[in-house]
């Protein structure tokens, strides 16, 4: 999220340079991607939705920095519907764990103009495009509170009336972007009771799009269920900086504050709220955690006095009372990544500071041991093919397009990627020397008069209903000129049987279609075959581009 | 101009079906398409012909190129396929013994490296675990706390096998994003102590440029047991940091999320380049980002069946390849997978 600094200086106190709070909230709090003198971009993490907001920022940039924050949780009485009898809204929500809140406040008499040159900085100190004020309102809400609204041309409300439902199947919706979307029963959707208006919190539709003749807006705030909106946002390709928020998780205080200033910012440009609704529960649970000393200093390593301990909760607004060598300690709203003790003691050792962890060595008993024989045994083969002179490479777990056209291969037999990213991520290899291939293509083509490579991988073979089997392969690719490679190799590989299983060679039997008519051998061990060792046919050769004779040699470790 | 072209032609296609190797069919083919081989000339004197003559002869030379390439084509596959008839005269006997060429061998730059971190951490107690690189949702997110359609899911970009000709769900088996999978492995088993580690292959998601593979390597270490503490983590980062990077490397941790630890932190190090001084490697910070590490989460020792209040434990990450990139100025990822010996027989 890009933090515009002038606009944070609103909310807290502080007097350090944009340098030097990167520096702070990098290393105390959250990372800072990039910093300028008019923002900070934070890397947000996938725990803290608090922190997509200006508001959840600005808390701890006053933790971190020991500074005053401008603001403060309002009373429920400071809202402004609470000053007035309206009437409702007719809203209906079918699956509260879908939408388990949803509010939508009526504003009429507005007049839809270009926005204040002040809102038009702040979106873009923030990297968002202002739209017009009424829309804008919506957008500055959602930086300063994290909570996103939306805001409905009211007069394409039929009866001004929100029935919040699942899709139907095949049900189509024409999203703001201006694009047909299919739906499914998985869609949550915003409608009237007589059609689509938007696909709840993931992009609004446009037919209810407030356009410069909108007088009423029906202002929606509401909280949907994470994982479904994420599901659909997926499905739909449609990532915004409110489905960003949605998925992160929403506190009901939070909507409410937020829902408050968006209707003063409203009335500030002339509107008045004249309904509003507010379905579910619409209090936070409070949550309380038992911290205890002992596993403080049992995570951390070291023992962090009560009284840092105490200050540092406290600097993050959480409150601690006391008992004995424990606290029961109360989590701020609007922390949902607060759910267990381990998660408190992080808050302890960053506030405190984790430069003064010092380094400590592992003690304890020598362990039951792991066989490292076959590590061993890898380490020991790659090390002799080396020093028989042979070059190490490490290719791809794929096989190529080139690989699986030139050589026919059957993908029967191959494990298959659902998503490749394209057509070379699409095929797991079942042996290394298709690949090896490539490399003496690549490198004869570079002007290599000798190659003599080889790889240790995994290769891997499908497997009903488990997991394909993975085996480790060493195979040897040799092109050294002559027109009979395979005699070296072979007197390579005989170089090497100190370090591998210790094969012998008989004839194979069948014949292999990639193989020199008579120049192949089986490798075999305890007299089982393990690999082959054999003249790579030149059709097959010619195929990858390669006009010299190449010998192989793949052999299961 | 037609005759010039069928001329072209007549002559051509006989003088291919005599050839009797694949250089004759090159020397045709360049007398044909190679600087000014015949029908490379040809376009030349197109400009003389009236419009009318243009549109006919312009389709005539394409056809006959075409057809002569291909004819080239065909021999060339001719006279191949004789010449592999003849390879079942060639003999093999591997007990004839001959001269093993010198050469200078190679391991690979990431096979040394890896060596040198292992041999580390061997004498630290650690011990080597190889765990499937194709592998079940379950041990790559599940259990290390990552449940199913959880926003934090996006943080990896994940390959799935097409398991629809297997009897397995879609979306269960994967290639694995981090080396991680092996320790929650080990805790499932209950092994427990726990002192391992693993460098090894991971996959993503990701279209590969100078900065960024599908394919690449992993260094990770795990520690289960009886007071494990995060300054455990900070004598094993400082470990390793400094056989990496030398004496002088020195870790820093940072808050940092990932949902198998708890408490979570990015590691940086010093910056060895410029000696903490801010140079282009850290972007002037005097540090850079090396490892993301953290304290084992309750979760996974409740999901891998252990008890979180009896044990606790460390895991620590770093990416080889990035490393490896930094120490010996190697501007593009792609060089460690894709072969060129120019670059492999550079260590």
């Amino acid at each position: 999220m890009k933090v515009s600094i002038s606009w944070l200086k609103e909310f807290v106190d502080f007097n350090i340079s944009s340098e030097e709070l990167a520096d702070k909230l990098s290393l105390g709090a959250i990372g800072v991607k990039e910093q300028t003198q008019d923002y900070l971009e934070l890397d947000l993490t996938y725990n803290r939705g608090d922190l997509l907001s200006l508001r959840g920022v600005a808390r701890e940039v006053a933790a971190v920095t020991g500074s005053k924050l401008f603001f403060s949780t309002p009373k429920q009485s400071d809202h402004p519907w609470e000053r007035k009898d309206l009437p409702e809204n007719l809203v209906r929500v079918d699956d509260k764990n879908l939408c388990p809140v949803y509010c939508v406040a009526t504003i009429e008499e507005l007049k839809i103009e270009p926005s204040s040159d002040e809102w038009v900085k702040k979106l873009k100190d923030s990297g968002i495009r202002s739209v017009n004020n009424a829309a804008d309102v919506t957008n500055l809400i959602m930086l300063e509170y994290g909570q996103p609204m939306h805001a409905f041309d009211a007069s394409r409300v039929k009866d001004k009336t929100i029935v919040v439902r699942c899709a139907e199947n095949g049900e189509k919706i024409t999203t703001l972007d201006g694009k047909e979307r299919i739906l499914d029963e998985t869609d949550l959707l915003i409608a009237d009771p007589e059609k689509t208006l938007g696909l709840a919190g993931v992009m609004g539709g446009k037919d209810s799009e407030v356009s410069a003749n909108t007088k009423t807006i029906l202002l929606e705030a509401a909280i949907f269920d994470p994982a479904a909106n994420r599901q659909t946002s997926k499905r739909h390709g449609l990532y915004s900086e409110a489905t960003k928020r949605f998925q992160h998780g929403l506190t009901r205080t939070n909507l409410l504050q937020a829902l408050g200033t968006a209707i003063e910012m409203y009335e500030g440009l002339g509107g008045k709220l004249t309904a509003i609704t507010l379905t579910g529960s619409l209090q936070d649970e409070a949550k309380t955690i038992k911290l205890t000393r002992e596993k403080i200093n049992s995570l951390i390593g070291i023992e962090i006095p009560p009284i840092e301990i105490e200050s540092s909760l406290k600097k993050l607004e959480f409150s601690l009372a006391a008992q004995d060598s424990a606290w029961e300690v109360t989590v701020p709203y609007w922390r949902l990544d607060i759910q267990i003790e381990e998660d408190l003691i992080e808050e302890v050792a960053r506030m405190y500071g984790y430069d003064k962890i010092p380094p400590k060595e592992l003690k304890g008993e020598l362990l039951e041991k792991i066989n490292q024989n076959f590590f061993n045994l890898i380490y020991d083969l790659r090390k002799a093919s080396a020093e028989a002179g042979l070059t190490e490479v490490q290719t791809y777990s794929f096989f190529s397009s080139a690989v699986l056209n030139n050589l026919a291969w059957d993908k029967n037999n191959l494990v298959k990627i659902a998503n490749p990213i394209s057509s070379e991520t699409e095929y797991l290899r079942e042996n290394l020397w298709p690949n090896l291939l490539e490399i003496v293509d690549k490198n004869l083509k570079a002007g290599y008069k000798d190659i003599a490579i080889f790889e240790i991988g995994k290769t891997y073979s499908p497997q009903k209903g488990d997991l394909p089997k993975e085996d480790y392969h060493l195979s040897i690719a040799l092109m050294n000129g002559t027109d009979n490679p395979i005699q070296e190799l072979y007197q390579i590989f005989e170089s090497l049987k100190n370090s591998h299983p210790g094969g012998v060679t008989k004839d194979l039997t069948d014949e292999n279609k990639y193989f020199h008519p008579t120049r192949f051998a089986a490798l075999e061990k305890d007299g089982k075959q393990v690999g082959w060792i054999a003249e790579i046919h030149s059709r097959i050769a010619n195929k990858f581009g390669i006009e010299k004779r190449v010998a192989v040699l793949e052999l299961k470790i | 101009m037609e005759q010039k072209i069928s001329k072209i032609e007549k002559d051509y296609s006989e003088k291919i079906q005599k050839a009797q190797s694949l250089k004759e069919l090159d020397g045709i083919f360049l007398a044909l398409f190679g600087k000014n081989g015949e029908l490379d000339l040809l376009p030349k004197e197109f400009s003389k012909l009236s419009p009318d003559e243009r549109c006919r002869i312009g389709p005539l030379f394409n056809a006959v190129k075409q057809e002569l390439e291909k004819t080239i084509e065909v021999r060339r596959n001719e006279i191949r396929e004789q010449s592999y008839i003849k390879l079942v005269d060639e003999k093999l006997d591997l007990a004839e013994t001959t001269q093993i060429k010198q050469r200078q061998g190679h391991l690979h730059l990431a096979t040394q490296f890896k060596k040198e971190i292992i041999d580390l951490f061997e004498n630290l107690g650690f011990y080597q675990f190889d765990a499937p690189h194709v592998e079940w949702d379950k041990y790559n997110f599940e259990t290390l706390n990552i449940p199913k359609d959880h926003p934090s899911k996006d943080m990896w970009d994940t390959l799935y096998i097409d398991t629809s000709k297997l009897g397995v769900e879609p979306g269960q088996m994967l290639l694995r994003t981090h080396t991680s999978n092996f320790w929650s492995r080990l805790m499932e088993k209950g092994q427990t102590p726990i002192r391992a580690m693993s460098f090894d292959r991971c996959f993503r998601y990701e279209a590969v440029d100078a900065r960024h593979s599908h394919t690449f390597n992993q260094f990770e270490i795990a520690v289960v047991g009886e007071n494990i503490t995060m300054a455990n983590l900070k004598y094993l980062s400082d470990c390793l940091l400094k056989t990496i990077l030398g004496e002088e490397a020195k870790s820093r941790f940072r808050p940092k999320y990932y949902p198998f630890v708890e408490p979570g932190v990015g590691i940086d190090s010093l910056c060895v380049f410029c000696h903490g001084k801010g140079c282009k490697i850290c972007s002037g910070t005097g540090w850079f980002e090396i490892a993301g590490a953290g304290m084992i989460h309750p979760n996974v020792f409740k999901l891998t069946g252990q008890n979180p209040k009896k044990c606790t434990g460390l895991a620590w990450g770093f990416g080889p390849d990035r490393i490896l990139m930094l120490k010996h100025g190697i501007e593009d990822i792609r060089y460690f997978l894709e072969g060129d010996l120019k670059f492999l027989q550079k260590y």
